[in-house]
């Protein structure tokens, strides 16, 4: 797993990193945004960590530009600003998490793996099957244009069935995107969610949007029509 | 009564009424010497006429020739009457055929060389009576006193003082209205501009207008130079004055960042000890750096809309909260406005949401509406309800309470529920605490709005 930190405190970034390389990282780092920028765009990432308070390029425009490029990994933030303005903002330029400062480590390194179990949604911000939207930016869903209110991981679910609509997914694939601790999940939670779901997006039985195939999983029958 | 164009046209009516008063008593009472005076000349060229042509009649009556005699005195009841009077004698006096009819007294005989002028009324009608004593000798050279009276009536005199003060009082008192008229219109056109001041200052205060706008006249104009200079000079103020406390929680927390990070190195003990402290430090910069910040209703803001900012912050807490299945649900009326600064009301909607999101089961409801008829302070509705455990009503009088300083609010919903308080007291607003249907909190917001 390559990581990138992007932080301009010396003692701050050398502790990142080799926090992170003992967890088990290869880690890049840069100490200004222009730096973050070169790098962003050269590696092959997974994951990156940036300041927002960097010299030469802020945190936030370093983002924007890296989401302007089709970088689609998942961007944490380190910020010492920590009004809700603030948060905001860095997570409407593309990033999708945020730590403040001063923080503990064992904070960072679980958000930043939790991030990299959900693949961020930065590379298609819209998902349009039939007359199911979804928008991955905002986490709305509307069926005909009227909005449907999902849990949390009723819309994880769903996201990532429709991202692979027409594929095969097994019950367990669907737990992993779920919960990011590797716990054992009884076996039934799973249909549970799927018949929220049908229930909260197709209360008639019309579109029958999910097919359910006995042993081997689900699969989300209406064809993507963009995203 | 505290209104410019009400006193003017007051004090203007009060001088105005004084002027016409004064001009009318005058004007009045010359019209009527003048027409005293015409009333004695005519009564005196009755006398001079009647002595003129007055001679002993055969009878011994003195009288004037029935044939010489003026119409007036002539017709009966015509309003001119006449009567010749010998002092000290029995036999009846003369009386124009004018008086047939008409009982008149004249008065009483007056000696050679007397004058007289009454005023009487005879059956019903005002007139004034002139007699003069005379001294007649007839050709026998006798000596007669005579007394001559002559009455007029005044109706004619009356009618014309009338007609004359009707048309006196009807002039003036247009006039008067076409003045009043003209000055209540040149009043409207002259405070125009001020009306314009006092209306666009109300938009500035409800927030539908950033400044007052141009084209105010010379009088006017510095002080909508002013106010304008006065709002700008706040507005940036305080966005300097958030930039320097935003800088200096930056400022502050990287090296508490970097302080926390060199802890690994300390023994066990110390760091955790130390590890407390920056812990500590860091939330007092939060909690009380923000709370100085936040600025409270500027003069001049525009109205935000609600609808985005609290979808934005949805989208944040769902990544924030990705590790729990929430149900984070948004009614927002699409023309709910909020008056006041932006960053105010991410802190508000934020602590309240990031609240409800910590402590809930699986469910928030926000609820987003605009209370046209509220006060404009407390115009905007947000209430924000979870199915958590709720807080308690000790809890909630406490967090409600005047005073109580933020570190010493309720734990749990506290640091953050304590700085609503405060934010919703800067802006006159309200902070109600209920129990939620969903069986938690319900924490409502009455806030300056549109």
């Amino acid at each position: 797993m390559r990581i990138l930190v992007v932080e301009d405190e010396a003692t701050i970034r050398e502790s990142l990193k080799s926090r992170l390389a003992e967890a088990g990282f290869t880690v890049d780092v840069a100490q200004d945004g222009e730096e973050g920028l070169f790098a962003g765009l050269e590696y092959p990432l997974d994951v990156a960590i940036i300041d927002l308070g960097l010299p030469k390029l802020s945190g936030l425009d370093l983002i924007r530009k890296l989401r302007a490029q089709q970088k689609s990994f998942p961007i944490l933030v380190l910020t010492a600003r920590d009004r809700w303005q603030d948060k905001v903002e860095g997570l409407e330029a593309g990033a999708d998490d945020y730590v403040s400062k001063p923080f503990h480590f064992e904070e960072v390194l679980a958000r930043v793996q939790a991030l990299m179990r959900r693949a961020g949604g930065w590379a298609t911000p819209e998902l349009v099957c039939g007359p199911i939207v979804l928008d991955t930016r905002k986490q709305t869903v509307t069926v005909n244009g009227a909005p449907v209110d999902l849990t949390t991981y009723e819309y994880r679910i769903l996201e990532h069935m429709m991202l692979r609509a027409g594929e095969v997914i097994s019950k367990a694939e669907l737990s992993e995107r779920l919960y990011e601790e590797d716990l054992e999940r009884e076996s039934n939670v799973i249909e549970v969610f799927m018949g929220r779901l049908r229930r909260k997006l197709d209360p008639d039985d019309t579109l029958k949007p999910f097919e359910t195939l006995r042993g081997r999983g689900y699969r989300f029958a209406i064809p993507r029509s963009s995203g | 009564m505290h209104s410019l164009s009400r006193r003017l046209l007051l004090s203007v009516s009060a001088s105005l009424v004084a002027f016409f008063g004064v001009a009318i008593l005058v004007l009045d009472s010359s019209f009527r010497d003048v027409t005293d005076r015409s009333l004695q000349d005519l009564l005196d060229a009755q006398i001079v006429l009647l002595v003129a042509t007055s001679d002993a009649q055969p009878d011994g009556v003195f009288a004037p020739p029935t044939r010489d005699l003026p119409s007036r005195l002539a017709i009966p009841r015509s309003g001119l009457y006449a009567e010749i009077r010998k002092s000290g004698a029995d036999e009846s006096p003369w009386r124009s055929p004018s008086t047939a009819g008409a009982y008149i007294n004249f008065g009483p005989p007056l000696k050679t060389g007397e004058k007289e002028l009454r005023f009487t009324a005879v059956n019903g009608e005002d007139v004034a009576i002139a007699s003069r004593g005379i001294s007649f000798e007839d050709e026998a050279r006798v000596r007669h006193n005579l007394t001559i009276s002559v009455a007029a009536s005044l109706k004619p005199y009356q009618e014309q003082l009338w007609s004359y003060r009707s048309r006196l009082f009807g002039g003036f008192f247009g006039l008067a209205v076409l003045l009043l008229a003209t000055l209540g219109g040149l009043l409207r056109w002259v405070l125009s501009p001020v009306r314009r001041l006092e209306r666009e200052i109300h938009a500035v205060e409800e927030g539908s207008q950033p400044s007052l706008g141009e084209g105010y006249p010379r009088e006017l104009s510095g002080v909508a130079t002013n106010l304008n200079a006065l709002l700008a000079g706040e507005r940036n103020r305080m966005a300097r004055y958030r930039n320097t406390l935003g800088n200096l929680a930056h400022s502050l927390k990287t090296p508490l960042a970097v302080m926390r990070t060199t802890l690994g190195t300390c023994a066990p003990e110390q760091a955790n000890v130390l590890g407390a402290e920056i812990d500590r430090m860091s939330d007092i910069i939060e909690h009380q750096l923000k709370r100085a910040a936040s600025g409270g209703a500027l003069l001049g803001q525009a109205p935000l809309d609600v609808e985005p900012l609290v979808s934005e912050l949805r989208t944040t807490l769902l990544k924030v909260y990705a590790r729990k299945d929430l149900l984070l649900s948004v009614t927002a009326e699409p023309n709910a406005q909020f008056v006041g600064d932006r960053g105010d009301l991410f802190e508000l909607l934020g602590n309240l949401l990031d609240n409800a999101c910590k402590w809930c089961k699986s469910q928030v409801r926000v609820g987003i509406s605009s209370d046209a008829a509220a006060e404009p302070r407390q115009r905007l509705c947000i209430v924000v309800e979870d199915d958590g455990p709720g807080i308690t009503e000790a809890d909630s009088t406490r967090v409600l309470e005047r005073g109580v300083r933020i570190d010493e609010s309720v734990p749990g919903h506290g640091l953050g529920l304590a700085m609503v308080r405060d934010t919703v007291d800067l802006y006159g607003g309200k902070l109600t605490i209920a129990r939620s249907e969903l069986g938690g909190a319900r924490i409502s917001l009455a806030l300056p709005g549109r």
